[in-house]
């Protein structure tokens, strides 16, 4: 019995299977966001369809569900009726506010137009919105407390459950 | 029908592997030829059964019988019929039924090469492949079968993988992968056997060394073919981007290569035998530990098969293999004698030794930078990465480490030298060195590491030459006519070590051309309309136009150039980019004019065909061509040194002459020392 | 509350669209202003060290993705205000996270991608020094070995230890 051998082959071989062990069933494109917890970045951006600058500051005072969305994305035609649903039934306690990058304001018109909406989208028109949010792929939403800090971060298409619980931790319960 | 059918083959294979692989392991046990015989012929019943299994799913396939799963999944009727043959490697269940027909066929063609020799060790080697046959045949009978009925088969299917339809090359590197990826199971089971017998004789070494180095040239060239690919597909002008799924084709033929070097050390000498086995096991480790990461999806890559189930299943098996081999390791390593010693600190055999340090080296590097953002998210669950300017920092140190070892290495004599003869064969490849970089220089190379390559590449050019053509000089001197001596020191009986040496040569041109392809790159992105020319490096690029063409399969939008130099046209490129039917997202297909100098590569960014106006990114890489050629040389000179030799097929074991160093020991002299 | 809300809402109508800037997070450029062919060097640099989000692997200076294209546009315009490598890495840090970098920091438990290849070759050239000297030793290696059978059993043991009783 070489113990040598033994001893570091042993130890290799726990090292690998434990480690991709643990690694299996996770989503290697799914990053954890490191702006839990901070103030969220400010932007200013034109409405689509009216034109006017909504700043993000202007709603500090209540919570604020941030969604990230695109027309080219599939995911976005399925949390599209959560989201205009859910907006509708908490009424003014809670402002939803979508951020649409890479796109064109004539496809954000049409989808809205065809699939309606209940709150104010924004046009992040070169995309350094995204990048300041870290966005890797979209759906991605953030839920801002009433002080304008991150409080949650939900990646892909959000459900009315996901929606609550992440609204709960924005409203400081 | 087809699906039934392919069910019952499979299930017979795998009642075939697991009953032939305890028969052969009983067999190893009791020394009982008999046993032998049929643990071969178990072993043919298992080729028998994966080439039939194939057929069946490649039937069902060209008859476009959707009833069968895979058929399903991957078949169409609009795509061509290359591409429906293809389709077999262009998922899942069909990649792993593609692994088992070639672990078929080698363990077949391995088992008819060994039928009358080696009886010693054969039985526990045919165990072992054919234990691996039968996890193999579990999978594709279980967790990733291609067989299921589908119980309402529809009209016609979404047809395979769009990027594997895009390119022809994505048709042909698959195949290669596998043929080295399956192989290596050939020799892990050779090396398990000598080490269940605790004994490595050297009549062994014969096959133990051919069985690695088929596989080798295979996953050789699919690397190099794998590069090949993204170069001519993904558009951004690079061939290697450290992507965790070429890292895994990487990291089997880097402990393979090691095992090559320290196998002619251990063929002339009688040492490091535990050592090459252990490298002949990581490697066969390392290619499980490959299919892991390209399978299991836990690793983020262009390359992966994105959500599949049989993650945990070969995480499994790579578990038991490891156990497996750390036991037999650790259990009979020291009964595997030393017959022979090292003679002298600055010789040939030590040399060998760093090549050694520096693969494992590597080795390592390549595969703690692949693994390390999972061992950190498992620490403190933060994601980090570790990509190309980690590998290039780390790496290009080593290469050229050893790119400096493929110079002195052959140029010392073996066993003990004096100081004057060190001296005799280190000194004049430095002029090799010089002439080489000061090349380079007057062509315009800066950058330090590039110029240090280039010496390197000088230095081990002039060596390797004088080497490889020595025997020849000698014969030649000696006053045998040309043809003698060519056929005796190059094609017959020298022919191993020549070939070693056109792939040491093939193997320094590599190195330079990827040095100099990646640091003297220039490139430019622009925005052209109809009828505009620019000139980038020398070339004339002028937009004729942008068209769309529909084809069966696809929607392309071609935009067409034409390239010229001094007035003459040179070429016309038509890079485009392709939309398939079954993604949101178009891809690129570049084009590239390719000359021995370098290439000029036009990737397609954005079109606008109402305006008649693109964007392309035109990229000026030298030398680039040289990759692909060298590689190819690589296997060449990889297959010159297997194809047995006329006087070597007769007797088992002919030792290789090396002129320039008299001091020659036998094998049998040192087993007797 | 309501009426707060509208009255903000009026205010910022008419006012330009501004997105989140670097200043925020990193603070005033800390280096010169680069321009011309230097700054598509350092562009070209800076996106190979940044990891493009949405593909496989590729950096952001090889990625033809549209997400890539505006991070490295982005890169370009720090620079040419005359942000500093360290700040524009620490910029997409603080929205990516160490996810971002390529090249991983040498801090924490990161520095052991960096120090356990080298701790690789330390060992790896003791031991190939090792086994030279043992090898080159006339006696040892060329017997067959066979453990004397009169040598203390602690020895042996230690023997086995150390070289695995070669």
């Amino acid at each position: 019995m070489n113990r040598t051998v033994l001893a570091v082959g042993a130890l290799i071989a726990l090292a690998v299977i434990g480690i991709l062990f643990l690694g299996l069933g996770k989503n290697p494109n799914q990053i954890e966001s490191p702006l839990l917890g901070r103030v969220a970045p400010s932007f200013a951006l034109r409405e689509v369809g009216t034109g006017k600058t909504i700043g993000l500051e202007q709603f500090r005072g209540k919570p604020v569900v941030l969604n990230f969305w695109a027309t080219w994305c599939g995911p976005c035609y399925e949390e599209h009726p959560v989201l205009v649903a859910n907006a509708r039934n908490l009424g003014s306690s809670v402002q939803f506010v979508g951020v649409v990058f890479q796109d064109t304001e004539e496809k954000i018109q049409r989808f809205l137009n065809d699939r309606g909406s209940s709150y104010p989208t924004v046009i992040d028109e070169a995309g350094k919105t995204a990048i300041a949010y870290g966005i890797g792929g979209v759906p991605e939403t953030f839920f801002l407390d009433s002080t304008g800090k991150i409080v949650g971060k939900h990646d892909g298409p959000l459900t009315t459950d996901d929606l609550r619980a992440n609204l709960a931790k924005a409203m400081g319960q | 029908m087809n699906a039934t059918l392919g069910r019952t083959i499979i299930l017979a294979s795998l009642l075939v592997s697991t009953a032939g692989a305890i028969i052969a392991f009983a067999a190893g046990r009791t020394r009982s030829r008999e046993g032998l015989k049929w643990a071969q012929r178990f072993a043919y019943a298992f080729a028998f059964l994966m080439i039939a299994a194939t057929a069946v799913m490649e039937y069902a396939l060209l008859t476009h019988d959707f009833s069968v799963g895979y058929v399903a999944q991957v078949g169409s009727r609009t795509v061509p019929v290359w591409v429906t043959i293809v389709s077999l490697w262009s998922s899942l269940e069909g990649s792993i039924l593609f692994w088992g027909l070639i672990l078929g066929i080698y363990i077949g063609i391995a088992t008819w090469f060994t039928r009358n020799d080696y009886h010693e060790y054969m039985p526990d080697a045919i165990g072992v492949w054919l234990a691996s046959a039968a996890f193999f045949s579990f999978l594709i009978a279980g967790p990733a079968n291609p067989f299921l009925s589908v119980a309402n088969p529809p009209l016609d299917g979404p047809g395979p993988n769009p990027l594997l339809q895009n390119h022809y090359l994505m048709a042909i590197h698959p195949p290669f992968l596998y043929l080295g990826y399956v192989g290596m199971t050939i020799p892990f089971g050779m090396a398990c056997a000598a080490l269940i017998k605790g004994r490595l004789g050297h009549g062994f070494l014969k096959p133990l060394r051919e069985s690695l180095m088929l596989p080798w040239i295979f996953l050789t060239i699919s690397i190099m073919l794998g590069g090949w690919w993204a170069y001519e597909v993904l558009g951004w002008g690079g061939y290697w981007a450290w992507d965790p799924v070429e890292n895994a084709s990487l990291l089997p033929w880097l402990t393979g290569t090691a095992a090559l070097h320290s196998m002619v050390v251990l063929e002339r000498r009688g040492i490091l035998k535990g050592w090459t086995i252990t490298l002949i096991q990581a490697t066969f480790l390392l290619v499980i530990l490959g299919t892991f990461m390209t399978r299991s999806g836990v690793f983020n890559s262009v390359h992966s098969f994105t959500q599949s189930s049989i993650g945990p299943t070969i995480l499994g098996f790579l578990a038991a293999a490891l156990v497996f081999t750390i036991a037999l390791l650790a259990t009979r390593i020291d009964l595997l004698e030393s017959e022979g010693r090292l003679e002298g600190g600055v010789t040939r055999e030590g040399m060998f030794l760093f090549n050694n340090l520096l693969f494992v080296l590597l080795t390592f590097t390549v595969l703690i930078g692949t693994v390390f953002p999972l061992v950190v998210e498992a620490i403190n669950g933060k994601q980090m990465s570790v990509g190309r300017p980690y590998f290039d920092r780390m790496v290009v140190p080593v290469g050229a480490a050893l790119l400096f070892l493929i110079g002195i290495g052959p140029a010392l004599p073996w066993g003990r030298a004096t100081r004057a003869q060190i001296r005799r064969a280190l000194l004049p490849p430095i002029g090799g060195a010089i002439l080489v970089s000061g090349i380079g220089f007057a062509l315009g190379v800066r950058n330090p590491w590039t110029l240090l390559t280039l010496a390197f590449g000088g230095y081990a050019a002039q060596v390797t030459l004088t080497e490889m053509w020595l025997p020849l000089v000698q014969r030649l001197k000696r006053g045998d006519s040309f043809g003698e001596a060519l056929v005796d020191a190059n094609l017959g009986r020298g022919r191993r070590r020549f070939a070693s040496y056109v792939v040491h040569a093939a193997a320094i041109v590599v190195i330079v051309a990827i040095a100099v392809s990646s640091t003297m790159r220039s490139d430019v992105e622009l925005q052209m309309t109809r009828g505009q020319a620019t000139t980038v490096a020398g070339y004339t690029v002028t937009l004729l136009g942008v068209e769309e063409r529909a084809e069966p399969h696809r929607m392309s939008t071609v935009a067409k150039f034409t390239v010229a130099k001094n007035g003459a046209q040179r070429a016309v490129l038509e890079p485009r980019m392709n939309q398939y039917m079954a993604m949101r997202e178009p891809i690129g297909s570049p084009d590239v004019y390719t000359t021995a100098g370098g290439d000029l590569y036009l990737s397609l960014m954005n079109v606008d065909i109402a305006r008649q106006s693109v964007g392309v990114h035109v990229i000026n890489t030298p030398m680039v061509v040289w990759i692909w050629i060298s590689v190819i040389m690589m296997g060449i000179g990889g297959l010159a040194a297997l194809i047995p030799h006329r006087r070597t097929a007769v007797t088992n074991y002919t030792p290789v002459v090396e002129p320039a160093t008299p001091r020659y020991v036998k094998p049998e002299e040192v087993t007797a020392s | 509350m309501v009426a707060a809300a509208m009255l903000a809402a009026a205010l910022a109508f008419g006012q330009a669209a501004q997105v989140p800037d670097a200043a925020q997070f990193v603070g005033p450029p800390q280096g010169r202003p680069l321009a011309g062919e230097e700054l598509k060097e350092r562009t070209q640099y800076i996106g190979g060290l940044l990891r493009c989000p949405v593909c496989q692997g590729l950096s952001v200076s090889d990625s033809p993705a549209e997400m890539a294209v505006n991070m490295k546009k982005q890169v370009g315009e720090l620079l040419a205000r005359g942000y500093t490598e360290e700040q524009i890495l620490q910029y997409f840090e603080h929205s990516y996270g160490q996810f971002v970098l390529l090249k991983p920091k040498f801090q924490g438990v990161n520095a052991l991608v960096w120090l356990l290849p080298v701790i690789v070759l330390v060992l790896g050239a003791a031991v190939v020094f090792m086994k030279m000297r043992k090898l080159a030793q006339p006696s040892v290696a060329a017997a067959p070995a066979p453990p004397a059978p009169a040598e203390d059993p602690y020895v042996a043991r230690v023997r086995e230890m150390v070289g695995g009783g070669k």
